[in-house]
């Protein structure tokens, strides 16, 4: 670092964290110059998430991390939330909490306090003069008094980031925090946003931007740092720069390893086959599963790839469209229906969709299949027992009794658990949506070996993942949802670059692969 | 574990690390137990065996020990040992333990009932009232009160499902509304006559030393326990209580089973209320809304025991004998009578905190030691 360059108005030299073990963060450095837009890139794992969450002070690092603010100097360790705000960190996340019913200008009050008058009572009237100020000066046409929910969904963000540094007179001291302020928005409304942005950045605001979204980072952002694997490639000025440069920084070496090899491209029977589904976000999606196969779908946050499966598994309206299973035309009313076609899902959020915390490990097992277990008015809770057993085996679920509950189990078996609920159906079409989130390495692997297993063994799978890697190496094809729509059907060979492509690509844009 | 950086560059002024659980990554955000802690631990001693005894029955040890108590001292022992005392606590105590094993049924499935208490009044008012004003067989005033109690779970059960409220909230509703539609039917006046003298005497009786409404309890209580915990039926309860959204995607008709759960704890009230006419041996419209905070007490307390965190049925009962005991010993001894309650809400109110604390990992908050603290033990995994 020559001296020409300003000091880092914040720098974070040797961060480290491990979850249980397997280091999220390793000896990680960054340091982000006054008045710039510093954007944060990597994949899903790469520990972009967990870096904010430290600066935040919402996760605790590993001891040896400092941070440095200006002249000071702090240890990571035991940073809290507290000083993180003392120290003029602002944080605007992914899905901002604002509240809709509520109006501008509470929304706004609540980052600080709401002005009272001297009874103690709420001083509308000055707070709605001082909303007021506050939205001329960062371009949202909209009185203090409206809802939230009535503004268009870039404003909505725009008053998160507005609560978020209302309080700092001067726009040059401190850091705003973006965790993918784009992310729930639609594109037309992405670009709105970034202007207020350069705008802000270019008043002397600094901003740390996290993003998936390259087109956007190479449109806003001054220098850019790539996390994988929890350690940093390289911090690199953007002007120059092209998304497959980003690409190449973002998936670096190949993870070959990981994966099971690949099948030869099935040409058998099709399985579950799609026509013109509308719904939610789709607008008209048509595919074939084949029978064996592996059918990778990707796609950007939002772009309708878990409402997708939901669909098929007769948990989310169908408008218009035909399902086909086995070659009866199917419209499944509830979940239950469709698994008695032979249809298994597992969902995104394993906390929230699909484990019973507080239930032990063999209840969590046979959810749903509790019935089979009963006959003659007695429950068989030793063929249960035995069952589980074999499926504690054979999918390789680390656990001591199957008493224990749930709870206490790492991610991955936790995922294990909620595979073998299913593939023990032997199901015809397995529907996965990010089967591998929060999984550690080791259990990716697993979790991946059993699914060609379960293919071996006739089971067809549609496989949601965001991580274009994961895709390209667990995939036999990819569908690519974009904009409502399938905009391509990528075969071999599959490219984690080229899927990158393919998903980040303007929705308008057609692509013939 | 070999890959946690070095730790020895930290000094000594550091401010306490925050404690994290072994697995904070996958940190619990469903529903918390009804008692903190569950049945986590797995490893075992021989040490670890009798705190894992005393944790779990230790409600029932307390039980045998206010037996034991109240049998030698000098100030109850006389009243105490009498059979007629525990016939009288056994007999009185049946009714209340069939409507808090009912309310098990809803409560397990995450739902509230707090109408049981009226609806037991209004069966025991209705079944009077058929008899006296009808003059319907015994057996027909019997189903009769019963099928009240039911029809009021139907009613709840259907509000809740169908209308998507909050069965705190429907329940409070209807438990109003009944205590109000019991008090214009009968005018604020107990139904005496024209009970027939078989109910009468049955709610009275002894059959082989026990008092007869024991085996209607014994009765409810295996049937209670049947169903929760030895049929699908139970086990989607279970589910359900845990994590409605899960439950419906592995294929629970969340709706019906929670309807039908709110039918059987009204069934259950249903049954209470008959068995409280017959040992009152009169309708009477001012008991019944009483029992329904004891009872959910009485649930709670039980779930800090055999099943640790969960709501169970052995424990449910243990709880309930362990209550009576105590304020009946404490009446014999001459204590006043607002003793009872307070005893009542020291003993839930400790007992689980008392729960909670003994199932708390050993290990947890010594933030000194920094090897343990951030890092954690190795997943279980």
């Amino acid at each position: 670092m020559t001296s020409a360059l300003p000091a880092p108005v914040l720098r974070v030299s040797q961060l480290s964290k491990a979850y249980n073990g397997i280091l999220a963060l390793d000896g990680v450095d960054l340091d982000v110059r006054p008045g710039e837009v510093h954007a944060l890139l990597g994949g899903n794992g790469s520990g972009k998430s967990t870096l904010i969450k430290v600066l935040a002070g919402v996760v605790d690092a590993e001891p040896g991390a400092v941070l440095e603010l200006g002249d000071s100097s702090q240890d990571l360790h035991g940073w809290t939330s507290d000083k993180a705000y003392a120290a003029g960190l602002r944080f605007v996340h992914q899905q901002p909490a604002v509240f809709s019913d509520l109006s501008i200008a509470e929304n706004i009050a609540f980052g600080t306090t709401f002005p009272k008058n001297r009874a103690g009572k709420i001083d509308w009237k000055a707070l709605n003069a001082r909303t007021a100020d506050l939205l001329e000066l960062f371009g949202v046409h909209a009185a203090p008094t409206t809802p939230l929910g009535a503004l268009r969904a870039a404003d909505r963000t725009r008053i998160a980031i507005i609560r978020a540094v209302q309080d700092r007179d001067d726009a040059t001291s401190g850091v705003l925090v973006l965790d993918e302020p784009t992310a729930a928005l639609p594109a037309e409304e992405v670009e709105h946003l970034l202007g207020s942005l350069r705008r802000y950045a270019a008043a002397g605001q600094t901003i740390l931007y996290v993003s998936h979204r390259l087109d956007e980072v190479l449109s806003v952002a001054d220098r850019v740092t790539v996390l994988r694997d929890g350690k940093k490639v390289a911090t690199v000025e953007a002007a120059g720069l092209t998304e497959n440069d980003l690409i190449e920084l973002i998936v670096g070496r190949p993870l070959d390893r990981i994966f099971p090899e690949q099948v030869e491209a099935p040409a058998s029977d099709v399985v579950l086959s799609a026509r013109g589904l509308r719904g939610g976000p789709l607008a008209d999606v048509s595919f074939d599963l084949h029978q064996g196969e592996v059918l990778g779908v990707a796609g950007l946050l939002g772009a309708g790839r878990s409402e997708l499966l939901r669909m098929i598994f007769g948990a989310y309206p169908v408008e218009a469209g035909t399902i086909t299973l086995g070659g009866r035309a199917v419209r499944f009313a509830t979940p239950s229906a469709a698994m008695a076609a032979g249809v298994a899902y597992v969902p995104e959020e394993r906390q929230l969709d699909a484990l019973f915390q507080g239930n032990s490990v063999r209840h969590n097992v046979s959810a749903g299949s509790a019935g089979a277990y009963f006959s003659k008015l007695v429950f068989r809770h030793r063929d249960e027992q035995r069952d589980t057993a074999d499926a504690v085996r054979q999918f390789l679920i680390r656990v001591g009794r199957d008493t224990q509950p749930v709870e206490t189990l790492s991610g991955g078996n936790a995922q294990k658990v909620v595979l073998a609920r299913w593939l023990r159906r032997k199901p015809a079409v397995l529907l996965l949506d990010e089967p591998t989130q929060g999984v550690d390495i080791g259990a990716r692997a697993e979790i991946y070996t059993l699914i060609r297993e379960a293919t071996r063994n006739g089971t067809s799978v549609l496989l949601v993942a965001s991580d274009p890697e994961e895709l390209a190496h667990a995939c036999d094809r990819v569908l690519v949802l974009r904009g409502g729509r399938i905009a391509a059907d990528v075969r071999t060979p599959l490219e984690a670059h080229r899927l990158t492509e393919l998903i980040n690509a303007a929705p308008a844009a057609k692509e013939t692969v | 574990m070999t890959t946690t950086p070095d730790r020895s560059v930290v000094p000594d002024t550091m401010p306490a690390p925050r404690v994290e659980t072994p697995n904070h990554v996958e940190a619990v955000t469903g529903d918390a137990p009804v008692v903190p802690g569950g049945t986590g631990r797995t490893r075992r001693g021989p040490g670890a065996l009798a705190i894992g005894f005393l944790r779990q029955y230790s409600l029932l040890v307390l039980l045998l020990l206010s037996l034991l108590a109240y049998g030698t001292w000098s100030r109850t022992a006389d009243v105490f040992n009498q059979a007629a005392n525990f016939q009288n606590i056994a007999g009185s105590q049946s009714v209340l333990a069939v409507l808090t094993l009912g309310l098990l049924i809803p409560m397990i499935s995450g739902n509230l009932d707090l109408s049981i208490g009226s609806t037991a009044g209004l069966s025991s008012i209705a079944a009077a009232g058929a008899y006296a004003d009808a003059g319907v067989p015994l057996i027909v005033g019997v189903l009769f009160g019963v099928a009240i109690g039911a029809l009021v779970g139907l009613v709840n059960g259907l509000v809740v499902t169908r209308f998507g409220i909050d069965s705190f909230i429907v329940t409070l509703g209807t438990a109003s509304l009944i205590l109000g539609a019991v008090n214009w039917y009968s005018k604020g006046n107990s139904i005496i006559q024209g009970i027939p003298q078989e109910v009468i005497s049955f709610g009275g009786g002894l059959t082989f030393g026990i008092p007869n409404l024991v085996y209607v309890l014994v009765a409810a209580a295996l049937v209670v326990y049947y169903l929760l915990e030895q049929t699908p039926y139970g086990r989607n309860l279970h589910a359900i209580g845990s994590n409605k959204a899960a439950s419906r995607l592995v294929g629970i008709r969340v709706e019906r089973d929670t309807c039908l759960a709110f039918v059987l704890s009204g069934t259950f009230a249903g049954v209470a209320g008959v068995m409280l006419l017959a040992r009152s041996g009169a309708g009477n419209p001012q008991v019944g809304s009483g029992f329904t905070l004891t009872a959910i007490a009485a649930a709670f307390l039980g779930a800090a025991s055999f099943k640790l965190g969960k709501l169970n049925v052995p424990g449910t009962l243990v709880a309930i004998f362990f209550l009576a005991v105590n304020i009946t010993g404490l009446q014999f001894a001459g204590v006043a009578n607002w003793i009872s309650d307070v005893f009542t809400g020291l003993s839930l109110v400790l007992a689980v905190a008392f729960a909670g604390i003994l199932s708390r990992p050993k290990k947890a908050p010594r933030p000194k030691a920094d090897k343990t603290a951030s890092s954690g033990e190795p997943a279980r995994a």
